[in-house]
């Protein structure tokens, strides 16, 4: 428990497993072959076993997602890989799709057995073009090798997979924009229900996963879901992949198991602090998670439990490290200015109140912040969550929250140092933001 | 609820500690109707699909983690619901939806063609009401800026509903609008290459619940409050599409099409509405007339009596109403010797979109004509006949009821008018000095438009419906039943003895004994479906209560 791990990373840095024979040589589709000898619903009974929760940012169980999907509707079921991985501070999906596209196409092609679907895509944010480059490569290769197609593996299976790229918006990582993005739509977040379980793409039932969760499935495949649940700690099982980034030595994507405490995370495996500054504090999750100051990560580990009792959330593991330098308004303007772009402005308390947020940001960053700046914007934050269509709005003001409850200090003392006339920090002109969408 | 008498399966739940019961399937804002309590909305609308954006109608059931919308939840067994008038939460919700969607609005409402008639402004005052807390500068997005021909967009307005777009989509299946950008940049435009240009364009603009789409034509024409409204029938074409006539100095100044989910849901085409006074006379006949010349009421009645012996056309306008045609069948049957009866019908192609709603005739009451055994079978056969018969001298007498009695696309109409001219006594019951008909009729009887009377309609679907009197009738002018009346009285018969529309609608409820039981407030509502309405044997004259305005 809590240790390195190598399930999903293991050939992560050989050169060439991107391409089919050496993927395949290093025990790529083994899993695929053992899983079409294996009743599809027992394939699900392993994955519930596994207790794998998805890795996307919400942590459902994805053994009862699959669950969920009606098997005599006698539509099409369809197969989403969500790898719109959009999210501020997280890039871990990238890292498989790039150098290792084949154990996701396994992945996928696992689950599509389980779940009897015939079609599965991949949805591709439109900035990741290398990694589309080379997952659609691997797409290839394995039409061509009679890995897709008809009759796979002469099970009489049959199953095809193309891959979809994005225009770039972030709320396309939503699992019902992706899916409105996909069927030529403006990306835009479904009312739910229904889930898309049961009408999803063109209305048939569809399962959208994230990348890394679809990844692990080979692996619970092979070594069952008895053996994956013996990962990591209870309710977090198996390992994850993290994104770290900010002022640390090493950045760059690690897969620990889960229940990995978080300070030695930063020490071990990252390297430390940079420039051997003080820490600040920690985004554990992606933007959209809480922040944790120093002390508050004192004893925390990475895993959904642990983070979820420090106050913030495992999420998808976008972990992002301040030290003390950090201009934490500056940070959480920046933060602000991209959620207020990526509303998709369906609904009114996000769309609105999100931009009105970033504007009273920028107004404190820039030095014209006002006594009650901060009171307004934990009220608005209040006006937002829990009233909006999807979990943008919710989850957008979380960091809002927790920066200006955790560091107050250093917004009012920003506050009133323009209060006492004290010259501007900034050039209001050097952060020109905003001004193109 | 249901017309068809099918039975529905009903659910109990309570709003605000009140116990409705509803259909199955009812969604919470129209449930909440039935408990006396509002619940708000801006982006719902009963006849387009749900999309839950603007979050007004937010409403906290218990059970439930946070607060519901209204529009996408739907009645379940027990449900307890609170809207603002018993939640606290309910009620900040909304306060705060309001502020959020005022933030970046421009407040132009002292030059709004939308005040007076704006959710924005009654929302705000009734559920808010508080100074805004936004000291930032507003967005500024695109200004009057035209869709199309009917059209014009004040993007700064436009709180992002989609209500137009989804009519464009749904309903017209047209699709020119999108909403372009994202976040708080968003904002209502055509597709490139493309302008709003269908036959139901102007229906977007009674769909914006702000003042972002306004009618080109009718723009800064008035405030709304200086206006009359009349809640009336459009005469376009058997569709019978309600509406709401505003009307100032005697003239229509913005016509909207009234909510009726069994006739035009809120739906009026562009030809009916920015032509609704198309059918109200330029110049108007103001005294009787005979041979051209001026003449007393007595002695062109004297004059209309000699068509009552020998061969006669009746040609009826398809816009009477249905006490018109009830005093006409009278007429025929009791004055006239010898008459043949037609309908002036013409049907024509609709396209698709036009088919949407238009009817393919312009005969908006042709039913009722039917109704009262006037005319049955082919009517545009009959009425082709007719003027052929009629070109061929076969009819002395030729009684003309109504400006529209002839087709304005006939293209032979002078072949018709000199016909007419030929015969040994023509009338006409008209309004217009100008039109073919009163210069051929040797006597012309000063009569009303559609619009200066108040009766009731069929529509194609055999809808039962009233439509009330718009404009002051014209100086000189007297109803065709009256006319008919008098004409029947210098005969020596009496057929009416009203002395107002309301009278003779009154006596049509009473007499006729499909209609038993009806009252003008009933039939006003939405309509009666007479397919599917069994008579009562309750008298009329309850009709008495609360209908001044008839």
């Amino acid at each position: 428990m809590g240790e390195q791990r190598q399930i999903l990373l293991t050939n992560i840095n050989e050169p060439d497993q991107n391409t089919l024979s050496a993927a395949e040589s290093r025990g790529a589709y083994k899993a695929i072959r053992k899983a079409l000898e294996m009743d599809p619903l027992k394939i699900i009974d392993e994955m519930k076993a596994s207790s794998i929760r998805g890795r996307g940012g919400a942590g459902f169980p994805t053994g009862l997602k699959w669950s969920f999907v009606p098997r005599d509707t006698g539509k099409p079921v369809y197969l989403i890989t969500n790898a719109d991985e959009s999210e501020p501070g997280t890039f871990k999906d990238r890292a498989l799709l790039e150098r290792d596209p084949h154990l996701v196409i396994e992945g996928m092609l696992c689950s599509a057995w389980a779940l009897q679907s015939n079609w599965s895509c991949i949805y591709i944010r439109g900035e990741y073009a290398y990694p589309y480059e080379r997952t659609k490569r691997a797409i290839e290769e394995a039409y061509e090798k009679g890995y897709l197609g008809e009759n796979i593996f002469g099970s009489g299976f049959t199953h095809h997979m193309v891959i979809h790229r994005g225009a770039g918006a972030y709320i396309c990582g939503e699992e019902t924009a992706l899916i409105e993005s996909l069927e030529g739509k403006k990306g835009q977040p479904r009312l739910k229900p229904p889930f898309p379980a049961v009408a999803g793409l063109y209305g048939c039932p569809t399962v959208v996963n994230n990348v890394e969760t679809l990844a692990n499935v080979p692996w619970i495949i092979e070594n069952g879901g008895a053996a994956y649940a013996e990962l990591g700690v209870e309710n977090s099982t198996g390992t994850k992949l993290v994104s770290a980034s900010g002022h640390i030595n090493k950045p760059g994507v690690y897969e620990v198991g889960m229940g990995y405490p978080l300070l030695q995370f930063i020490e071990e495996e990252c390297g430390g602090i940079k420039d051997g500054n003080n820490l600040l504090g920690v985004i554990p999750g992606g933007s959209s998670t809480c922040v944790l100051t120093a002390d508050e990560c004192k004893g925390v580990n990475l895993d959904y439990d642990s983070l979820k009792n420090a106050g913030s959330s495992l999420g998808c593991a976008g972990f992002m490290v301040m030290d003390d330098t950090t201009d934490v308004v500056e940070a959480i303007l920046n933060l602000s200015h991209f959620y207020s772009h990526e509303s998709c402005g369906q609904c009114t308390p996000c769309r609105e109140g999100g931009h009105w947020i970033e504007k009273i940001f920028r107004r404190i960053a820039e030095g014209d912040g006002r006594p009650g700046d901060l009171e307004l914007i934990e009220n608005l934050c209040s006006q937002i969550g829990g009233h909006t269509i999807c979990a943008f709005g919710d989850t957008m003001v979380l960091p809002y929250r927790s920066f200006i409850q955790k560091f107050r200090t250093q917004f009012r003392e920003r506050i009133s140092e323009v209060l006492k006339g004290i010259e501007r920090k900034r050039n209001p002109m050097d952060f020109e933001v905003g001004g193109v969408h | 609820m249901s017309e068809n008498g099918q039975a529905q399966e009903m659910v109990t739940l309570t709003i605000d500690d009140q116990e409705v019961t509803v259909p199955k399937g009812t969604n919470l804002i129209e449930a909440a109707k039935q408990a006396q309590s509002e619940v708000p909305y801006y982006c719902y609308h009963p006849h387009l699909s749900v999309p839950g954006n603007c979050r007004m109608c937010q409403v906290e059931v218990e059970g439930a983690p946070k607060l519901m919308i209204g529009c996408h939840t739907q009645v379940q067994d027990g449900m307890v619901v609170r809207t603002h008038r018993s939640s606290e939460t309910v009620k900040q919700a909304q306060a705060s939806t309001l502020e959020l969607l005022l933030i970046n609005h421009p407040l132009d409402c002292t030059v709004c063609d939308q005040a007076g008639h704006c959710k924005l402004q009654d929302y705000h005052f009734e559920y808010n009401a508080k100074p805004s807390r936004f000291l930032e500068e507003k967005n500024h997005k695109v200004k009057a800026e035209p869709l199309g021909p009917t059209v014009i967009l004040d993007g700064e307005r436009c709180i992002s509903c989609t209500r137009c777009v989804r009519f464009c989509e749904e309903v017209t299946g047209t699709g020119e609008l999108g909403l372009l950008n994202r976040g708080d940049k968003n904002v209502i435009a055509v597709h490139p290459d493309k302008e709003l240009n269908n036959p139901l364009s102007g229906s977007v603009v009674d769909l914006c619940p702000v003042g972002a789409l306004t009618h080109r034509n009718w723009r800064f024409n008035t405030r709304m409050w200086f206006t009359d409204t009349t809640e009336s029938i459009c005469p376009g074409c058997s569709t019978g599409c309600n509406v709401r006539v505003y009307e100032r100095d005697g003239k229509v100044v913005n016509v909207k099409a009234r909510l009726n989910g069994e006739v035009n849901k809120e739906w009026m085409c562009d030809e009916g509405r920015y032509g609704f006074d198309r059918f109200i006379p330029e110049s108007r006949l103001t005294s009787p007339t005979l041979k051209g010349e001026e003449a007393s009421w007595d002695d062109a009645v004297a004059a209309a009596k000699g068509l009552t012996s020998g061969k006669t056309l009746v040609l009826l306008a398809p816009d009477l109403h249905l006490e018109e045609f009830a005093i006409a069948q009278a007429f025929v049957q009791q004055v006239l010797s010898d008459a043949d009866v037609v309908l002036a019908y013409r049907e024509r192609t609709l396209t698709e979109v036009e088919a949407v709603l238009i009817s393919p005739d312009y005969a908006a009451n042709f039913r009722g004509a039917e109704f009262v055994g006037l005319v049955s079978g082919d009517l545009e056969q009959q009425y082709t006949q007719a003027l052929e018969q009629l070109q061929k001298g076969a009819y002395e007498n030729v009684l003309v009821v109504g400006d529209r009695a002839l087709c304005v696309e006939d293209q032979d109409q002078s072949a018709f008018t000199l016909a007419m001219t030929q015969a040994s006594c023509s009338v006409g019951i008209l309004s217009d000095a100008r039109s073919k008909l009163a210069q051929a009729c040797a006597v012309t009887l000063p009569s009303r438009p559609f619009l200066e009377k108040s009766g009731m309609l069929i529509n194609r679907t055999k809808r039962l419906q009233y439509a009330r009197k718009v404009i002051e009738p014209g100086q000189g002018s007297e109803p065709s039943w009256k006319i008919l009346g008098r004409i029947a009285q210098a005969a020596g018969q009496s057929i009416v003895e009203a002395r107002t529309d309301r009278d003779v609608t009154l006596s049509l409820l009473g007499a006729e004994p499909r209609l038993k039981g009806l009252r003008i407030a009933k039939i006003s509502r939405e309509g009666i479906c007479l397919d599917s309405y069994t008579p009562e044997e309750s008298p009329a004259d309850e009709n008495a209560s609360g209908d001044a305005r008839a």
